[in-house]
This record gives structure tokens, C-alpha cells and sequence, in this order.
């Protein structure tokens, strides 16, 4: 990783501050922290960042409304940092547009392993290739097929749909309103258990143990989310 | 107005009618001889028509036969006697009588039309302010009151009571007979009265109060007089004024209610969330600081590492705990707030595997689900602290290495989830005692716990109207088993298959 990769970190917590901060630095980012939204939105205005760090419980303003002022004017990674809680207040942000969360407390190896994914997509850029392997599974886009172990599987076209757009936002969780808007279009009428059953129906397919799956994971009450 | 006043102006009414009729035939004697007898019986048919028009009926009818004798009297010879010369006379009496009776009997009629208008009007106009008054009252009190300045004047007391939350009228007396009318007029929705026996008794008249949606109670009415027919539509107007009032206030009520709860509710989750953020900002700076501490200082002995692995470990574990507090708070604050949708078991499970993974490396899971499970109604959250929590039991009850069990089935009209572990089961038969708060299966035991995980479990499954049970395998190992009722999953239309 070059070294002019820059963060942004908005939490309040010092000692959170402290150690977030060292752990990125040691992976040769450059952290800069700040206590307050305010400040933290200046900061990322000036230094043109890689990737921001958001606590939702700020003292001067709500962390969903820092999301959603930086998602005006850029389209860097939003990382969230939040309590087991609030799951209502992830899909807030997560719909503001924030791109996942992590929930406290975290270990540096989990903070680590979420920046990496997130910053992945974006500093690799769209991947232009049409084939697509996850586990013992193939996918060819140009083709339209799916494989597993090199045995032709069946798809329905809203299964097919719904594994390319999970596929296309790789490590990124979707909630389940985004997944059904890119599934069904933006005037989709069916309910979320729909969503529920097709996703059903391609972990039956394409994962080795459909009750313990290791690549379409399931974020209780806020969406779903590919992990190759 | 009492009957002894209305009798003293009957008798008045009487006696001015003789009076004029007297006096007409005084002031007509001198003008016997100018004037035509047939003239002198039209001034008495006027006297006649005026003393009907301004004193009523039986004065008039009375002063009737008076004229007539009058006239017989005084002017038809030979006068100063009743006997007549003429018999044609028979006929000017026929006619003068006959045109007196009928002129009194249309007179008093417009009268009395005209006197039920006034009174008509009289009652629209104070029904109008009944409803004027209650559209503006508050509480139920002031119903009663509204009531009470409408009978005002009248001979009739009024009490109002209404049905309560169980269907029992409140504030009614010990009065048997009154308890059966009420009733009675709930049920048939109609007025109901006491049968008169005698004439001074008081009697007790019981209106349904029917507003659009239920009745919401009666109205109880006594009276010492005679009630007609027009006196009972116009009263049951007045419930049915009272019956959308009560509604009303009703609405109120369930809306003031719903406002304060929500208040409540908000001030509750604030409390909690500012709770939970200022006990786990500091557990998360411990946990960070801790993985830094390994991470950074380069080569470390074995005891050090072990001593951070233990912080670490506890730490953790502080977290685990300061979770389940917040949510025992939470799930006992008050109502829990579901967020109930058709999911499936599948997903639940495999997401509550999965987080707990890192923390239960030394035991194999192994899920079984009848693919005839359907889609069930719960809260995924929810479900889900409860699945971990039957997990890490099972994990925490059982030596490394024997497997987990998840299970699921459906067993008639309720999908269930058993989770088995391999251990040495409980150690008391009294199970459900397990579910009580701050309860354990071994008091004394070296495993970490306090006794919240399977009350949280009992709360959140109780919250879905399902059940849950603890008991020992028969083969061996603790076994709990949650079941939630499957109800009317949505039709789910398969997709037309078509291949890519």
C-alpha cells in the first residue's frame, strides 16, 4: 500500500482514538483524528481522503448526518463505528451511505480486515473481468453461467440478478431495500421475504453447507453481504 | 309548572269564561229591542270563539252552553224565562250550540298546536346546547353535569354509567332490579323502564348509550311523572348526544395514553442507549488497547502473552455481560417493540453460528433443518440473541470437542428450534426454575455466567407468544427447545423458470 493513503477518524473516545489510530499507522496509512463532526468534515473537505472513520454517537452532531453531508460531495469509503444496539441506526447510515460498520468493541484484527475490504474495491477499481470464483463456484457474466466444480448450475433469472449485484458490491454490505431496489428495480412491490427465500434458494446451491455459509452472509436486520 | 297551579288557573280560566258570558248578556239586554235576535247570537258566538281562543277548550265548551241558555233567558220571548214561544227557536239553539261547540273545539286544537311548537322549539333549542356543551367537555365528570343543567327545572334526576374496560357498568348501585334493566338495555340496544304500579311511585327509565362503534354504557333516568312517547325520543336523542361524547373522550383517552407511552418509550431508549455507549466505549478502548499491546511489543514471553490473553479473554467477557444487562433492561423496561416479519430459521441460525465461530472453535455444529420448515413470523434480532445464548450455554456446559446440535422442525402448529448439546445435562429436574433471572444450573460452578442468558431467551420468546423448555436428552447431553406459533406465512409465487 503506497503511503499517501489518507483516514479520516471521527470518534470522541480518546482512547479509542489512540489505538485506531496506532494500528493504522503501523499499516502505513496516514490517521488524521478529530473529537467532532464539525471538525472532522473540515478535515475531509481539505485533505481529499481514502477513507473515513465515523463514529455514530459524536458530541456535537449525529454521525448519520456526517454521512450523509460527506456523501454530497465524494464517494470515498465510509466506515462506521457503533454499538451492538443500534441496528436501526446502522441502516440509517448505511442508507445515508456509508459503506459498513463495525461493531463495538472490535479487535485491531477486525478493524484492519474491514478497512482492507473496503478500501479494496475502491483503490482496485471495478474489476472489467467477466469471470468471478468464489469457493468451488464459477461465474462467467459474459456467459451467463454458473459452475460449481465444474458442473453446470441452474439459476432462475432473479436468483442469477440477485448474485450479481451481491457479487458486484464484494464485501459491502447491502441492505435489504437496496438489494430489492437493484433486484426488482426501484418500483419493486414484493415484500422482503421474497428476498429472504431467492437468498435461501442460492445458498442452497452454491454454498457447501447452505445452514452455516461461508460467502453469503447474512447481517441480522439490516441486509446481506458477499464475502469472498 | 305543578299540578296544583295549572288546577287554580283551570278554575280562573272558568270563572273569567262566566264572567264574560254574564256580562255580554248584561251589555246585550238594552239592545234587545233595536237590534235582531239573530245579530244578538252572533255576539255570543263571538264571546264564544274569543273565550276558546284565549282560555281553552272547556271554558269555551261551558261558556257555550251558558250562551245558549243566556240567549234562552234573557232575550227569547217570553224573556226572563226558559220556556219559548216559538219552537223554531229549537233550531236557533241547534245551530248556536252546535256552531259554539265546534268553533271552541278548532280554537283550543290551534292552541294547543301552537303551544307544542313552543315547546318543541323550546326542547331543539336546549338539545342544541347539550351538544354544544358536550362537544367541548374533557373528562366523563362534566358529562354528568351537562346532563344534569339539561334536566334542570324538570321532576327527573339522571345518572350516567358506563361499561368499563371488563364489560361492567361502573358505579351502579347494589340495586338489583336496576342492575337487570341495565343489562337488558345493553343487550337488546333499546330503552328499557320500570312497570308503573302506582301513580305517585317514581319510575326509572334505563338508555342504552349506542355510539357508532359499542354501546359504552347507560343513562339512568327517574321521574314522577308520566313519560309520553315524544318525552322518551327526545331523551333517547340526548343519549345518543351523550353516546358520541363518551366515544370521544374514548379517543382521547387511548390518544393522550399512546402519547405518553411514546414518551416514555423515548426517554427509556435514550436512557439505555446512553447507557450502553458509556459502558462500551470503555470496554472497546480496553479491547483495542489490549490487541495493540500484542501486536506492538515485539518479542514477548510466554507468560505475557498469556497474561494479555486472559485480559483480553475478560475483557470480553465484561462485554458479553454488559450486553445481556442492556438487554434484560430493555426486554423488562416495558412493552418490547417487535420487529416481526416472515423469515426463515435458516438464516437465524447461520448468522448466530457465525458469530459466535471465534469463540467456540472447539466444538463442531451441526445443523439439521426439515426442509418443510416455512416462513415464521419473529424478530430477527431477537431470535437471534437467543440462539447465541442457547449456543454458548451449550458450548460453556459441554467438554471441548462434543459436537453442538442445532435442530429444526415443525411439530403441528408451532416451528421449533432444539439446541443439544453433549455435556453432562442439567443437574436439576426443576428447569423452568433455569429461566428465572439470575438463576443456575450449578451455583457453585467454575463456568462464567450470572443467570441472564435463557431469562433473556424466556422474555424475547414469551414477546413472540411462543414457548420455551429445557430438559435432558435422553440420550444424553442438555436439550432446549424453543417453538413459535407458525400462523398464515404469505404465498411466496415461484418464479418462472427460466434458465440463463
Amino acid at each position: 500500500m503506497s503511503s499517501a493513503n489518507t483516514v479520516i477518524l471521527i470518534e470522541d473516545d480518546p482512547q479509542i482514538r489512540l489505538f485506531v489510530k496506532e494500528s493504522l499507522e503501523r499499516e502505513g496509512w496516514k490517521v488524521i483524528d478529530t473529537e467532532t463532526g464539525q471538525r472532522g468534515l473540515i478535515e475531509a473537505g481539505s485533505r481529499k481522503p481514502d477513507l473515513l472513520l465515523v463514529d455514530l454517537g459524536l458530541p456535537d452532531m449525529d454521525g448519520v448526518d456526517v454521512v450523509r453531508d460527506f456523501r454530497n460531495w465524494s464517494t470515498v469509503p465510509i466506515l462506521i463505528l457503533s454499538a451492538r444496539s443500534d441496528e436501526h441506526e446502522k441502516i440509517i447510515a448505511l442508507d445515508a451511505g456509508a459503506d459498513d460498520y463495525l461493531t463495538k468493541p472490535f479487535g485491531i484484527g477486525e478493524l484492519l480486515a474491514r478497512v482492507r475490504a473496503i478500501t479494496r474495491r475502491r483503490l482496485n477499481g471495478v474489476d472489467n473481468s467477466p469471470k468471478f470464483s468464489f469457493g468451488d463456484v464459477e461465474v462467467d457474466f459474459s456467459k451467463h453461467t454458473v459452475s460449481r466444480n465444474g458442473n453446470a448450475v441452474h439459476l432462475t433469472q432473479i436468483e442469477y440478478r440477485l448474485l450479481g449485484v451481491l457479487l458486484s458490491n464484494t464485501g459491502k454490505i447491502m441492505s435489504h431495500r437496496r438489494l430489492m431496489q437493484e433486484v426488482w428495480g426501484p418500483n419493486h412491490t414484493e415484500s422482503a421475504h421474497y428476498l429472504r427465500i431467492y437468498m435461501s434458494h442460492l445458498r442452497q446451491k452454491l454454498e457447501v453447507d447452505p445452514t452455516q455459509p461461508v460467502y453469503l452472509l447474512t447481517e441480522t436486520g439490516i441486509g446481506y453481504r458477499f464475502e469472498p | 309548572m305543578s299540578g296544583n297551579l295549572k288546577n287554580q288557573n283551570k278554575k280562573r280560566n272558568y270563572l273569567i269564561a262566566v264572567l264574560i258570558c254574564v256580562l255580554t248578556a248584561a251589555l246585550a239586554s238594552p239592545l234587545r229591542y233595536i237590534l235582531d235576535l239573530a245579530n244578538i247570537v252572533m255576539l255570543f258566538l263571538l264571546v264564544v270563539f274569543l273565550i276558546a281562543l284565549k282560555l281553552g277548550r272547556g271554558p269555551a265548551v261551558m261558556s257555550a252552553f251558558l250562551a245558549v241558555a243566556l240567549f234562552d233567558f234573557f232575550f227569547v220571548p217570553p224573556q226572563m224565562s226558559f220556556a219559548i214561544n216559538d219552537v223554531q227557536y229549537l233550531v236557533t239553539f241547534a245551530v248556536m250550540l252546535g256552531v259554539s261547540l265546534a268553533t271552541a273545539h278548532l280554537t283550543a286544537m290551534l292552541g294547543k298546536q301552537k303551544e307544542a311548537a313552543l315547546e318543541r322549539e323550546q326542547h331543539t333549542h336546549r338539545l342544541y346546547d347539550l351538544a354544544r356543551e358536550l362537544a367541548g367537555i374533557i373528562n366523563q365528570d362534566q358529562v354528568s353535569e351537562a346532563l344534569l343543567r339539561y334536566l334542570a327545572g324538570s321532576e327527573r334526576s339522571v345518572t350516567v354509567h358506563l361499561l368499563d374496560d371488563n364489560g361492567k357498568l361502573q358505579s351502579i348501585s347494589d340495586n338489583a332490579p336496576l342492575n337487570v334493566l341495565a343489562d337488558m338495555a345493553i343487550q337488546q340496544g333499546r330503552l328499557m323502564e320500570t312497570n308503573q304500579i302506582s301513580d305517585n311511585q317514581q319510575r326509572t327509565l334505563v338508555f342504552p348509550l349506542i355510539s357508532p362503534n359499542k354501546v359504552r354504557g347507560v343513562i339512568v333516568i327517574t321521574s314522577i311523572d308520566a313519560l309520553d312517547d315524544i318525552d322518551k325520543v327526545q331523551l333517547q336523542a340526548v343519549a345518543n348526544l351523550v353516546a358520541i361524547a363518551i366515544e370521544r373522550l374514548h379517543y382521547v383517552n387511548i390518544a393522550q395514553k399512546i402519547q405518553i407511552e411514546a414518551t416514555s418509550e423515548r426517554l427509556r431508549s435514550s436512557v439505555l442507549s446512553a447507557l450502553s455507549h458509556d459502558l462500551r466505549t470503555p470496554l472497546t478502548g480496553l479491547v483495542g488497547m489490549i490487541d495493540a499491546l500484542a501486536v506492538n511489543t515485539a518479542p514477548i514471553n510466554i507468560s505475557m502473552h498469556n497474561a494479555i490473553t486472559a485480559i483480553r479473554n475478560q475483557a470480553q467477557a465484561m462485554c458479553n455481560l454488559v450486553d445481556k444487562l442492556l438487554d434484560m433492561a430493555r426486554l423488562h423496561a416495558g412493552k418490547i417493540n417487535l420487529q416481526k416479519d416472515w423469515r426463515l430459521y435458516e438464516e437465524v441460525i447461520g448468522s448466530a453460528i457465525k458469530l459466535l465461530k471465534p469463540s467456540l472453535t472447539e466444538h463442531p455444529i451441526k445443523v439439521t433443518l426439515s426442509p418443510s420448515l416455512p416462513l415464521v413470523a419473529f424478530d430477527d434480532i431477537l431470535l437471534e440473541r437467543v440462539i447465541c445464548n442457547l449456543i454458548e450455554n451449550a458450548g460453556k456446559y459441554s467438554q471441548k470437542g462434543q459436537p453442538i446440535e442445532i435442530r429444526g422442525f415443525v411439530d403441528g402448529d408451532v416451528a421449533c428450534i432444539e439446541v443439544r448439546d453433549h455435556g453432562s445435562g442439567f443437574s436439576t429436574d426443576q428447569t423452568e426454575e433455569l429461566f428465572q433471572i439470575f438463576s443456575r444450573g450449578h451455583t457453585e460452578s467454575t463456568i462464567p455466567g450470572v443467570g441472564l442468558g435463557l431469562a433473556i431467551c424466556r422474555a424475547i420468546i414469551d414477546a413472540h407468544g411462543g414457548t420455551i423448555k429445557a430438559y435432558n436428552h435422553p440420550d444424553g447431553g442438555a436439550c432446549v427447545t424453543l417453538c413459535l406459533p407458525l400462523g398464515n406465512p404469505p404465498k411466496v409465487d415461484s418464479e418462472m423458470e427460466n434458465s440463463q
